[in-house]
């Protein structure tokens, strides 16, 4: 047996040893036809190119997927952003969405609470509850999570620039609930720098920012091992208009940024590293889609292996989220979105994605309702079970034309990651607005060519409808509004007014020095200052960017 | 004229401003003077920066759901401002009924994703020369329905239909060789029946004939500053099969728009105040 050969036989070994403890979710893997679908398919001489560019699933570089036995083992976890309006009626939809099967929590909060406002800040004005739920203290984040198990559900929150608060919040609730903080399980967005590129919701400036994301990796990595401390987003890079190559190099890069950062401040790599989760985008054209993921992975492994001197497997493996990209659906014609979600859902399962959103049909008109975004877990649920694209692990490998899409993307990706670095990195590039011009550059380009017909969009600029009949859509009632500020109100009058200012001081003077600032935010929580009130501590010390 | 100047602003907290900018590009390739305000903006600021700016029309964009509150607030604050002529419009994810409602608020003009950025400017363009009161009249409504055109076999085989029980007249009967027609005028109160006749197998009407059978061919709205309207059209992405102003039957410019633009509708554009002969 030739030594190319024995590696394969190796992976198959420890496969194996690991089923033993975590069986696959069938005995056997059949077709339509009866023919048994094999766990992996290969070349069948695997040569060093092989084992360089792909090698085998869960094993460095980890191209073919991070895990042994991928979906096999365990599908992704189902996972559907949601929030509007009061925390009573988000944990409604959590509870509605739980029952239909799905697997994890993605909360989505409203902007005020995403900038550090409370509600009834000046600043919100018009934005209480709209795009997300309004959570001004530890009070509405008890209703929130009230009757969901923390030891049982995993929950992804999209947070960032006040990332530590929320977490804060989230692990006060679990004590109540008398789990221990070792045991939750979840991810907080806390990627700072995309906001600044992308997304929009930074409240200080970078350096005082990427001081809290340090903050929270060290006292995760101590205290809670099981969150994700961070998802580095390629996403809203996209949506914001960047091209694949784009939204790969600018994330990757970012995520280079954060490791500095965290070496910088003394962590370890390989203690940190494994808690680093991604979140990309499942855009339109369905085998770069799927090539990207696989490139992304094989990079990552790479950087942290090479340029970081990781030793840890954990912190080589490039684990992501995948939503699928909201700014491809269109006003027109929104049933035709679902087919739309479902490919892009599709290339993200073949890409080998962790846990995935999938888009409701109407969200380029409003906030989904029930039953379309019923619909978008059904699609998931499609894929899962009925397609087969589960049954064997990188079903697309050994394509040429993915293969070439692979390593395509892989260069020109590390082409402009060249050029990141060469004007400071990440953070001296946010500065300098170097990638929020290419993204913008690129979003005209392609506004151009949808309006000379080069791009075809389907039913806004080719199949058009005369008449569009009115859909249905969510509405988020405003009634609510007045009540979160007289809960507020409430609140405020009733919790002990000297803990809140002591432990608001504390927090300011911990700002003002270099100690980790979570302990304290945590206190903070606690005693029930309000989001608005510990983000404006912070604001005083860190400034405004 | 002075260039047109436009505020884009992004209201409120939303940070989604790949439209606002898209568009900002846009109108600034369509030869305004753009001033973006970046994120979070409250409507106070941005109605100071609009008129410190000394803009014709400030553009709101908002992907959060806060519209209803935040566009209002900056028209109120214009009006107290003393600067409620400057125009504003706005974008974002606007459901469609919120969109009447904004725009019978005060808002000119909400547009919907999917419009092309050609339309957007177009519009801009069009409401602010009206608001500054220049050229005045170069898109007015169009003034009537000069004709409609029908297609006939034959118009002797016609015409006894019209004379004989509905009692019209014939004013004229021309030949128009470029378009291979013969045309009957009839008069009918403000307006006119125009019966076509193809003189050719190769003639446009021999071919609708041939495709639809004899009817309603076109109808022919009268407007003026005809050609100054056809590229206007041409720039809001209006199909045109005339792009320049043509003889017609009648004697004045006439131009054709594609009926892919119009419902299915051959229209036809013409300036009857441009007899030939008394042309300025």
């Amino acid at each position: 047996m030739s030594e190319q050969t024995s590696a394969f036989e190796e992976w198959k070994k420890r496969t194996e040893e690991e089923l033993k403890k975590r069986p696959e979710r069938k005995d056997e893997f059949l077709t339509s036809s009866g023919t048994e679908i094999k766990r992996l398919y290969t070349p069948e001489k695997i040569d060093e190119d092989y084992k360089d560019k792909l090698g085998f699933p869960g094993e460095y570089p980890y191209t073919r997927g991070v895990r042994r036995s991928m979906y096999r083992g365990r599908l992704w976890t189902m996972r559907q952003y949601a929030g509007f309006g009061s925390a009573e009626e988000t944990n409604k939809r959590f509870r509605y969405l739980l029952d239909q099967g799905q697997t994890g929590l993605s909360v989505a909060f409203d902007l005020p609470t995403q900038i550090g406002y409370d509600s009834d800040d000046a600043m919100s004005l018009g934005e209480v509850g709209k795009v997300g739920v309004a959570i001004d203290s530890l009070e509405d984040m008890e209703i929130l999570l009230e009757g969901i198990s923390l030891d049982e559900v995993s929950t992804s929150m999209t947070i960032n620039a006040p990332a530590a608060i929320l977490l804060a919040m989230y692990i006060a609730v679990a004590e109540k609930q008398g789990v221990s903080k070792e045991k939750i399980q979840g991810t907080i967005q806390n990627d700072i720098l995309k906001e600044y590129i992308a997304r929009g919701t930074y409240i200080y400036p970078p350096k005082p920012s990427m001081r809290l994301i340090t903050d929270i990796f060290a006292y995760c990595t101590e205290n809670t091992p099981k969150f994700n401390t961070i998802s580095i987003s390629g996403y809203h890079i996209r949506e914001a208009g960047s091209t694949a190559v784009q939204e790969l190099a600018f994330t990757l890069s970012n995520a280079v940024a954060y490791v500095e950062a965290a070496i910088e401040a003394g962590l370890d790599v390989d203690k940190f590293a494994p808690r680093l989760a991604f979140f990309f985008n499942g855009h339109n054209n369905f085998f770069e889609e799927a090539a990207k993921f696989r490139a992304a992975r094989r990079m990552w492994a790479k950087i942290m292996k090479e340029d970081f001197g990781a030793k840890n497997p954990k912190s080589h493996q490039l684990r992501f989220h995948t939503q699928v990209a909201g700014s491809t659906l269109t006003a027109q014609q929104p049933d035709n979105n679902i087919v739309r979600v479902a490919l892009q859902a599709l290339a993200a399962v073949l890409g080998g994605t962790q846990s995935l959103h999938t888009n409701s049909k109407d969200e380029a008109l409003a906030l989904p309702t029930e039953d379309s975004a019923r619909i978008a877990l059904r699609t998931q649920q499609i894929i899962a079970h009925e397609t087969g694209a589960a049954d064997t692990i990188d079903p697309l490998a050994g394509s040429y034309y993915v293969e070439a899409l692979t390593d395509d993307l892989e260069e020109k990706a590390y082409e402009y990651m060249q050029q990141i670095k060469e004007r400071g990195g990440a953070v001296a590039a946010v500065e300098q607005q170097y990638m929020q011009r290419e993204i913008q550059r690129a979003a005209y380009d392609y506004q151009k060519r949808v309006e000379k017909e080069e791009e075809i969009v389907v039913g806004v600029n080719k199949f058009t409808l005369d008449e569009e009949p009115e859909p249905e859509l969510m509405r988020v009632d405003d009634k609510f509004v007045e009540e979160q500020f007289e809960r507020l109100k409430n609140l405020k009058a009733k919790r002990d007014y000297e803990k809140v200012n002591s432990a608001l001081s504390d927090l300011k003077e911990a700002a003002e020095g270099t100690e980790n600032l979570m302990p304290h935010i945590i206190e903070a929580v606690k005693c029930y200052a309000t989001i608005g009130e510990i983000s404006n501590t912070l604001r005083d010390v860190f400034g405004e960017y | 004229m002075d260039k047109i100047r436009v505020l884009i602003a992004k209201p409120g907290l939303d940070g989604h401003d790949r439209g606002a900018l898209v568009i900002s590009q846009a109108l600034r390739d369509a030869g305004m003077e753009v001033i973006y305000t970046g994120l979070r903006q409250s409507p106070k600021q941005i109605v100071r920066a609009a008129i410190q700016e000394d803009v014709d029309a400030i553009g709101l964009s908002s992907l959060s759901g806060a519209h209803n509150v935040l566009f209002p607030e900056v028209l109120k604050q214009l009006k107290e401002a003393d600067a409620a002529d400057i125009i504003v419009f706005g974008g974002g994810v606007i459901p469609i009924e919120d969109v009447k409602a904004l725009e019978e608020q005060g808002i000119k003009k909400i547009f919907t994703p999917g419009t092309p950025t050609k339309t957007v400017a177009a519009y801009i363009e069009q409401a602010v020369l009206e608001g500054r009161g220049e050229e005045r009249g170069l898109l007015d409504k169009p003034k009537g329905l000069d004709h409609i055109g029908i297609a006939v076999k034959s118009i002797d085989a016609a015409l006894p239909f019209y004379l004989d029980h509905l009692h019209l007249k014939v004013d004229t009967i021309v030949e128009v060789p470029s378009q291979q027609v013969k045309v009957a005028f009839l008069g009918l109160g403000n307006t006119k029946l125009e019966l076509l006749e193809p003189l050719s197998p190769s003639s446009p009407v021999a071919k609708f004939i041939e495709k639809k059978g004899e009817g309603i061919h076109h109808i022919a709205l009268s407007v003026t500053s005809l050609q100054e309207r056809l590229d206007q059209l041409k720039r809001e992405g209006v199909e045109l099969i005339d792009e320049t102003p043509k003889e017609g039957a009648g004697g004045y410019p006439i131009a054709f728009l594609h009926p892919k633009s119009a419902g299915g509708v051959l229209v036809e554009l013409c300036e009857p105040e441009k007899i030939k002969g008394d042309d300025e």
